[in-house]
């Protein structure tokens, strides 16, 4: 080996050191200086979760700033999901039941109803402060146990407002597929009522947040970056007011009923009350498969809102509206006296009969509203033409939609003679149905709500605009229709339903220091007893609020809803109650 | 040579060689303790951090490491060159004796546990293996039997390289390939050699990239046309024709063979160097994390204890393995280079001083330490740095490890023994 040799197999060696030492620094130089920018960034995603931070959703409350429904800020304990091993709960576990004296078999059941569709699982929600305690402290020997707090929805009321508010639920697949910019899986929104009508208000908007994590995922709760602040939901004012809302509840009681009044000035909702209802602050989460089970048998069916989705046949208070379009028709005259009633009237080789067996005589057009005389209506009736009747119906507000708010309202049905030929067959049908329209029977569909606004418009002239139950923020309100019938007629119909509640049917109603009108009504009821109806506003002479009641199988509209009505007129009037309840009433036997 | 106490306790030598050792130990320790710093935040017994206790055992294996570097720089390197078969045989032993008696640690037996002190036999086989090559080689270079030395030489690398390489661990039995590669270079291989080599090396790489990659087999097929159009144009004697043409076919058809032989997880970490996205969670994980730590350090760095990526638990095995990922985040580019220039000069140093010792034991010798050296510190960054698939090999000095600390310590004391013979002749 000669010494040349050596020095070319030396210059090798070192160029083979050199370069491969070169391009060591020349990758460090490309990954720190001139990539730098981006491997920054990749570290900074590395650490980085984002997290979404729901924001507080708006509280409500009613018209005189009474908290109605309010956010709780509660604490679950969950454990991670890993704990329930296939041979049973695990030593964490195990632990915590033991600390906490919970049932095993039933705490263990419990989570294994989570464990498909969650990988934390609430162990204990809503904990107590010494729970959670003792979790944290502990924390080093419950692997994967964390409290998690979250809001939950809390009514303060209850049932009380439970269908008008509405309630909270998880947000549904379908919803999520429509809406996923907004909400996550796991959020809550509104399914009824208001809360379901002011969702875009009531949510507000969610922030995202980024976290430093660790390699193990773990917050580290330094430098959080808000890449989109959180809003909190807006508060919304509810038209309703508790006071009222809680007279109404209390004279209603545990009759399946309901009752809605309106301001006859603004349309604005002051109370809706629908019997039986349901606690909306467990409707959320904690409803058991029996709870919600018993809600939807029960046969009175309490989730239903009677308000706005149950229909009747409006019986007697039509009479109103009969009036009316024969008024506006030329078919009769205010002080007209038509055949006297003998208990009933004969038309098209058929007897109809009225409510009063014994008859009432020769009554006037007044006398009959006041008395609610079936016999003059008969005879009124056949004068009118069946769309004459329809429109003047649809006129006040029935077969449609009065709110624009509530998405679950249901639009009743006025029966034309387009209807009649679409569901009888052309020519199948006579003018023998406007002997059941005109007294509210037959196929004629109303809601309560649309009989509110009957009353309201009636009482108002036509002024009164929508119903809406959102007081702030402004709803965008639809403005009244005028009503196609004239003043004069207007005002005779008001005098005669003052005079129903002065002297008539309606003297359940009366007040001491106010003039209440009103028009009952008995709704034939083909799967049970009548139900009873009243509607009315007051004062007479100058309206403030209409209402109408229907009280479910009860019988009577001037004996069993006029009481309510009275109940709750006195209390908006601020009649001394004691004075006022017990107004001596002699109303004949069956009347309605 | 002076004489008394300061004898005993200086090492003798290129006094650059020492000082740069000594840099490196200081680095190690610092790094260290920045890797023993708490990690930030909860974490649920995925990575509960390193233990501050790995930098004081570092410091008192630098301590013995200082030792073995004094110790072995002014040990007669003749007695060394006469005795070389001891530490050979002494190794070879506890290389046979690791799967009997050795712990499995994450999968692999490399350690033999003598009370509180781990030892990896591959460490001191590794060592002993330069020296009894550089004894064998010396013995072998004015001889006539050249290539029967070359054989020897070889048989006793591949003995304890198998023993590594079962045990398993691929990264530490191919340093004994390089440093015997490198020492052959020396010796005096012919240049076709060479090139029958890199030809052999290319034609595997391209058999594995057609076969397990691109799942074509279009680019090895095209380097055979292009090889045989080659050996048809040069003049070369006809069997050196037919060797490098088997030579080439055989290192491209054993490349399935040998792929089929690799472990599951070494197999993947070949691929997720291949296709790092589809690894990104799996096998590919250690490397993008280390790959964002030095990229995201910069120029100058997180500044010292303020990784992230090392505080936040992101980077793996970051006092062993990865530790040079941790000195790219903190100590930037600026840090990186300056240890990979304080390993250069070592080695850079190092071949100088083989080039100019007389006798052939030392050169030898020097040559075997500096490729060592060279093939652990080049592998280690590049595979840091996504340059080469994951294989476990430390950074010498840097990662922690008392055994790779105390050897590398010693060879370097070798190193600066051959050293002061080159300044004396």
């Amino acid at each position: 080996m000669g010494d040349s040799d050596i020095t070319v197999r030396h210059a090798l060696l070192r160029t083979i050191i050199i370069v491969a030492f070169a391009i060591l620094v020349v990758n460090l130089f490309q990954m720190t200086v001139i990539r730098h920018r981006f491997w920054q960034g990749q570290a900074l995603e590395n650490r980085q979760d984002r997290f979404r931070v729901r924001a507080p959703r708006g509280r409500i409350y009613d018209r005189d700033g009474a908290l109605l429904a309010a956010n709780l800020y509660i604490a679950d304990i969950t454990v991670p999901r890993k704990c329930l091993t296939p041979a049973g709960p695990d030593s964490t576990l195990n632990r915590l039941i033991e600390w906490f004296g919970l049932d095993r078999w039933e705490t263990i059941d419990k989570l294994q109803q989570q464990a498909a569709r969650k990988d934390q699982l609430v162990l204990v929600s809503d904990a107590s402060p010494a729970r959670i305690f003792t979790v944290e402290e502990r924390g080093r020997d419950l692997p994967g146990v964390k409290v998690v707090t979250h809001s939950r929805r809390q009514y303060l009321f209850g049932p009380l407002f439970a269908h008008s508010l509405g309630y909270l639920g998880e947000i549904g697949p379908a919803d999520l597929d429509s809406t996923k910019s907004i909400y996550t899986q796991g959020d809550y929104i509104g399914k009824m009522g208001v809360e379901e009508a002011m969702e875009p208000a009531l949510r507000g908007t969610a922030g995202i947040k980024l976290e430093e994590v660790n390699a193990s995922g773990r917050v580290v709760g330094q430098h959080p970056v808000w890449v989109r602040d959180v809003v909190a939901g807006t508060d919304v004012h509810v038209t309703m007011s508790l006071k009222l809302q809680q007279r109404l509840a209390a004279a209603i009681g545990d009759r399946p009923a309901c009752a809605v009044a309106v301001d006859t000035r603004t349309g604005e909702v002051l109370a809706a009350y629908s019997n039986p209802g349901f606690d909306p602050n467990i409707m959320g989460g904690s409803l058991t498969t029996k709870q919600w089970n018993e809600l939807i048998t029960n046969p009175d069916k309490p989730l239903f809102n009677r308000i706005t989705q149950a229909t009747y046949p409006p019986a007697s208070l039509f009479k109103t509206i009969t009036s009316l379009a024969g008024l506006s028709g030329g078919h009769i005259a205010m002080d007209s006296v038509l055949d006297g009633c003998g208990g009933g009237w004969t038309f098209g080789g058929r007897y109809f009969r009225c409510w009063k067996k014994g008859g009432h005589g020769a009554l006037n057009h007044t006398g009959a509203m006041m008395n609610s005389c079936d016999t003059f209506y008969y005879q009124l009736g056949v004068r009118l033409q069946v769309d004459e009747l329809a429109a003047a119906a649809r006129s006040m507000g029935l077969g449609a939609r009065v709110t624009t708010e509530f998405d679950d309202e249901v639009k009743g049905n006025v029966p034309d003679s387009a209807w009649y030929d679409r569901h009888m067959g052309k020519g199948k049908w006579s003018r023998g149905v406007l002997m059941n329209t005109s007294i509210g029977q037959g196929e004629l569909l109303v809601t309560p709500i649309q009989m509110a606004v009957v009353a309201g418009r009636i009482a108002s002239g036509g002024r009164m605009p929508d119903p809406t139950f959102v007081k702030d923020p402004a709803p965008v309100r639809r403005q009244p229709k005028a009503l196609p019938f004239r003043a004069e007629h207007l005002s005779w119909l008001r005098e005669a339903m003052r005079r129903t509640v002065s002297d008539g049917t309606g003297r359940a109603a009366r007040l001491k220091t106010v003039s209440v009108a009103g028009k009952t009504g008995t709704a034939q009821n083909p799967h049970g007893d009548d139900h009873a109806w009243f509607m009315c506003f007051a004062p007479a002479e100058a309206p403030e609020v209409a209402l109408a009641i229907i009280v479910e199988n009860a019988g009577h509209g001037g004996t069993e809803a006029g009481p309510i009505a009275h109940a709750f007129l006195a209390s908006y009037f601020h009649e001394d109650e004691a004075d006022s309840v017990a107004v001596p009433v002699e109303i004949p036997e069956g009347a309605d | 040579m002076g004489g008394g106490l300061r004898d005993l306790l200086t090492p003798r030598g290129d006094r650059v060689i020492f000082w740069c050792w000594l840099a490196l130990c200081l680095m190690s320790l610092a790094v260290l303790w920045s890797v023993t710093e708490p990690i930030i935040g909860p974490y649920e017994n995925v990575d509960p951090g390193v233990p501050k206790s790995i930098f004081w055992r570092q410091m008192m294996w630098a301590i013995v490491g200082y030792v073995g570097l004094v110790v072995a720089s002014r040990v007669p390197l003749r007695h060394i060159d006469n005795l070389a078969a001891i530490p050979w045989l002494v190794s070879l032993f506890l290389l046979l004796l690791v799967p009997v008696i050795g712990p499995v640690i994450s999968g692999a037996r490399r350690w033999i546990v003598l009370g509180p002190v781990s030892l990896q036999p591959a460490e001191l086989g590794k060592v002993s293996c330069i020296i009894l090559n550089a004894s064998l080689l010396a013995r072998g270079i004015d001889s006539q039997r050249k290539s029967l030395a070359t054989g020897a030489s070889l048989v006793l690398t591949v003995i304890p390289a198998m023993l590594v390489l079962k045990q398993p661990d691929l990264g530490t039995s191919l340093v004994f390939g390089a440093a015997w590669v490198a020492m052959i270079f020396w010796f005096g291989m012919p240049g076709i050699f060479l090139l029958v080599a890199a030809t052999a090396a290319v034609s595997s790489i391209l058999m594995f990239y057609s076969e397990a990659v691109l799942h074509q087999p279009w680019p090895w097929g095209a380097y055979l046309l292009v090889l045989l159009g080659l050996l048809y144009w040069v003049r070369w004697s006809i069997p050196a024709k037919v060797t490098m043409l088997v030579v080439n076919l055989f290192s491209g058809i054993g490349i399935p063979i040998m792929w089929g032989q690799l472990k599951g997880y070494q197999q993947d970490r070949v691929m997720a160097f291949f296709k790092p996205a589809e690894h990104a969670f799996s096998s590919g994980y250690q490397t993008i994390q280390s790959k964002v730590a030095i990229g995201s350090g910069g120029l100058f760095g997180t500044h010292y204890l303020k990784g992230t990526q090392k505080g936040l638990a992101f980077i793996p095995e970051r006092q062993t393995d990865f530790i040079f990922s941790v000195v790219g985040e903190e100590l930037g580019f600026v840090g990186a280079v300056f240890v990979i220039g304080l390993f250069f000069v070592i080695v850079i140093r190092g071949v100088d001083h083989a080039a100019k010792v007389r006798k052939p034991f030392s050169r030898f010798l020097a040559v075997g330490i500096v490729a060592y050296l060279t093939f652990h510190v080049v592998v280690n960054v590049s595979i840091t740095t996504g340059l080469m698939p994951v294989t476990g090999i430390p950074l010498p000095l840097m990662s922690y490890g008392g055994s790779n600390l105390l050897v590398t310590s010693a060879m370097l004391g070798l190193l600066l023994n051959v050293s002061s013979k080159s300044f004396d002749d």
